[in-house]
C-alpha cells in the first residue's frame, strides 16, 4: 500500500465523512434502491413500491452500517420525476443518512435537484452525476438548486483510457467546452466525487482503477466507483449465474475489494439487499490496508472497523 | 465469396446466436425475449455508444445479414435503439457522435467510419421499437430470413486493436509514498526508487 504525497481532501456530506489518504477513514458504501427491475417497485413510472420492504432494507443498510463502522449513504434510482420525488420522500423520512439522486435522464436529475432544494434536503443530496451528456438546461438547474454534493463521472465515450477520462475532467477531452470539474464549479458543486467510470470488462473496466489512484494523486478529492457493474455486465458471469447464484454473488460483493486496494474512499455496491455481504467485505479490506500503512503517519478513524472489530 | 468472418461473432456480448446464414439479426434493446434459432444474431441492446458498436462489428463481419429487427422496450435515457436508427440514416460527425441520436452520450470509439459506411450500405433496419410479443416478432423474422441476396462483399473486420503501447515517457518519480526506498507515479503506474523522487 502507500499514502499520497498530494494532501488529500476529506468532505463531510449529512454527517459522513469521505476522503482522505489510504486507510485513514473507512470505505462509505452506497446501496441502491428502487433499481430497475427491483422487486419492491410495483410502478416504475408512479414510483409505487412496496414501503414496509423499502424500510426493511434500509434497515439492513443502517445496521450493516453500525457493525462494521463503514459509514452509508443510500442510493436512490429513479426514471420519471414523480417516482423520484416519491423514492426522495420515503428515504428522508426512514434515514437520516446521506442519499444519492439517481437517474438516466437528465430532466429527471434536474427535477430531484429542484425538489430536495424546494423542501430542505440539498445537504443531504449528493447528484449522480455530473457526466459528458449534461447540457444547458441540466447544468442551470444544478446551479439555481442549492445542492453543493456531487459525483463527477469520468466517462469518454470516444477515448476510455486513463488519459481520455482525465481530460473529460479537466479539459472536456475536445467534446465539450470546459472540463466537467469546472462544470461542477459553476454549478456550486464543493463536494466533488470523483468516478472514473466502471465501463465492462473489456471496455477498459481496469483503467478506472488506476484512475482512482491518478485521480487522488492529483486532485486529492475523494475518489470512487460502481465497480460491481463490471461484473455484472460480464456476459461469461451472467450465464455461469444461471447454474450458480453464489458463485455471482461472490464476484459481485467481492469486487468491492478491488476498488479499495485501489484507493477507492467509496463505493456504489450495486443492490442495497447484498449489504450484509459487501459491508463485512470491505470492513475486511480496511483493516487490511489500514494496518499496510500503519508506519506511514496515517491514524485510522475511532469508528474504523480496526478499531472496531479486531 | 466468404460470407462470414472466421471467428464471427467478433465481439462478445448479451446474444444467442442462431443460423448465421439467416438474413435477419433481432435486437432486443432494453427486453430480454427468448430467441429463436431462425436468425442469424439474437440479443439486448441498452447502450447508445458500447452497444451500437458492437451490434455495428457484428453484423458487418456477416455478409448474410441484410436486416436488422430492432424491437422491445427502449432503454431510458441511454436510447438505444434511437441511436442505432440514427447512425444509420445519418453517420457519426468529426467527434464521432452519432448525428440526429437523442441518447445520453452517443458516440463512437471503437469503429471507423468506413464500418459505418458498411453497415448503412449492408442491411435495412426494421423500426418495430416498442414491440415485445413473440408471435409478431416471429412473423417478421420468417418474412425477411431468407430474403434478398448475400451483401456482394466479403465480411469486414473493424474493431480497433487495444490500446496497449504506452504513450508517454517512463518516469523517474512518483507523487506517491510506497516505503522509504520507493515512491510510484500515479499517472504512469510506475514504481520508482526515492532517490529519483
Amino acid at each position: 500500500m502507500f499514502k499520497f504525497q498530494k494532501e488529500q481532501e476529506i468532505v463531510n456530506i449529512a454527517g459522513v465523512k469521505i476522503g482522505g489518504q489510504p486507510g485513514e477513514l473507512p470505505t462509505v458504501l452506497a446501496g441502491t434502491i428502487f433499481y430497475d427491475k427491483h422487486e419492491i417497485v410495483k410502478d416504475v413510472a408512479r414510483g409505487l413500491f412496496d414501503r414496509a420492504a423499502a424500510e426493511k432494507l434500509i434497515n439492513l443498510q443502517e445496521a450493516s452500517a453500525e457493525e462494521t463502522g463503514n459509514p452509508h449513504i443510500i442510493h436512490i434510482f429513479g426514471t420519471t420525476p414523480e417516482s423520484i420525488t416519491r423514492y426522495i420522500d420515503f428515504v428522508a423520512e426512514i434515514s437520516e443518512a446521506p442519499f444519492l439522486i439517481d437517474s438516466p435522464e437528465g430532466n429527471v436529475r434536474s427535477h430531484a435537484a429542484e425538489y430536495v432544494s424546494e423542501i430542505g434536503l440539498a445537504d443531504k443530496a449528493i447528484y449522480n452525476s455530473i457526466n459528458m451528456s449534461i447540457n444547458g438546461s441540466e447544468i442551470e438547474a444544478l446551479a439555481l438548486s442549492d445542492i453543493d454534493s456531487s459525483i463527477i463521472l469520468g466517462f469518454n465515450a470516444t477515448d476510455s483510457s486513463l488519459q481520455g477520462r482525465m481530460e473529460m475532467l479537466e479539459t472536456g477531452a475536445g467534446l465539450l467546452e470546459e472540463g466537467l470539474l469546472s462544470i461542477a464549479d459553476r454549478c456550486g458543486i464543493i463536494n466533488k466525487l470523483i468516478d472514473p467510470s466502471m465501463t465492462p470488462m473489456g471496455n477498459g473496466a481496469g483503467v478506472a482503477l488506476r484512475m482512482t489512484i491518478t485521480a487522488k494523486a492529483k486532485w486529492g478529492h475523494p475518489t470512487g466507483s460502481g465497480i460491481h457493474n463490471a461484473p455484472s455486465a460480464w456476459n461469461w458471469l451472467n450465464k455461469k449465474k444461471e447454474t450458480d447464484p453464489v458463485l455471482y454473488k461472490i464476484c459481485d460483493v467481492g469486487s468491492t475489494c478491488l476498488q479499495q486496494a485501489a484507493a477507492g474512499d467509496f463505493i456504489l455496491y450495486g443492490p442495497i439487499e447484498y449489504a450484509p455481504y459487501v459491508f463485512p467485505m470491505a470492513a475486511m479490506s480496511d483493516i487490511m490496508i489500514s494496518e499496510a500503512v500503519a508506519d506511514l503517519d496515517i491514524e485510522p478513524a475511532s469508528r474504523h472497523p480496526v478499531n472496531l472489530l479486531v | 465469396m466468404k460470407t462470414i468472418a472466421d471467428t464471427w461473432p467478433i465481439v462478445k456480448g448479451d446474444y444467442t446466436v442462431g443460423n448465421p446464414r439467416s438474413r435477419i439479426a433481432v435486437v432486443t434493446l432494453a427486453s430480454q425475449i427468448n430467441p429463436s434459432p431462425e436468425v442469424a444474431l439474437w440479443g439486448s441492446s441498452k447502450t447508445e455508444n458500447l452497444g451500437v458498436e458492437k451490434i455495428i462489428v457484428n453484423t458487418i463481419s456477416n455478409s448474410n445479414i441484410r436486416y436488422i429487427l430492432i424491437c422491445g422496450m427502449e432503454s431510458r435515457g441511454h436510447l438505444a435503439g434511437n441511436s442505432l436508427l440514427s447512425i444509420h440514416t445519418n453517420g457519426i460527425d468529426k467527434k464521432g457522435r452519432i448525428i440526429g441520436s437523442e441518447g445520453a452520450i452517443p458516440f463512437i470509439e471503437n469503429i471507423s467510419r468506413e464500418a459505418v459506411k458498411r453497415f448503412q450500405q449492408q442491411v435495412v433496419l426494421l423500426d418495430r421499437i416498442g414491440l415485445t410479443d413473440l408471435t409478431e416478432i416471429m412473423k417478421i423474422v420468417r418474412k425477411y430470413k431468407d430474403r434478398g441476396e448475400v451483401y456482394p462483399e466479403e465480411p469486414l473486420v473493424a474493431i480497433s486493436q487495444k490500446k496497449r503501447q504506452s504513450t508517454f515517457t517512463l518516469p523517474r518519480s512518483g507523487d506517491i509514498i510506497v516505503s522509504e526506498e520507493f515512491v510510484m507515479d500515479s499517472a504512469a503506474g510506475i514504481v520508482c526508487p526515492t532517490k529519483d523522487f
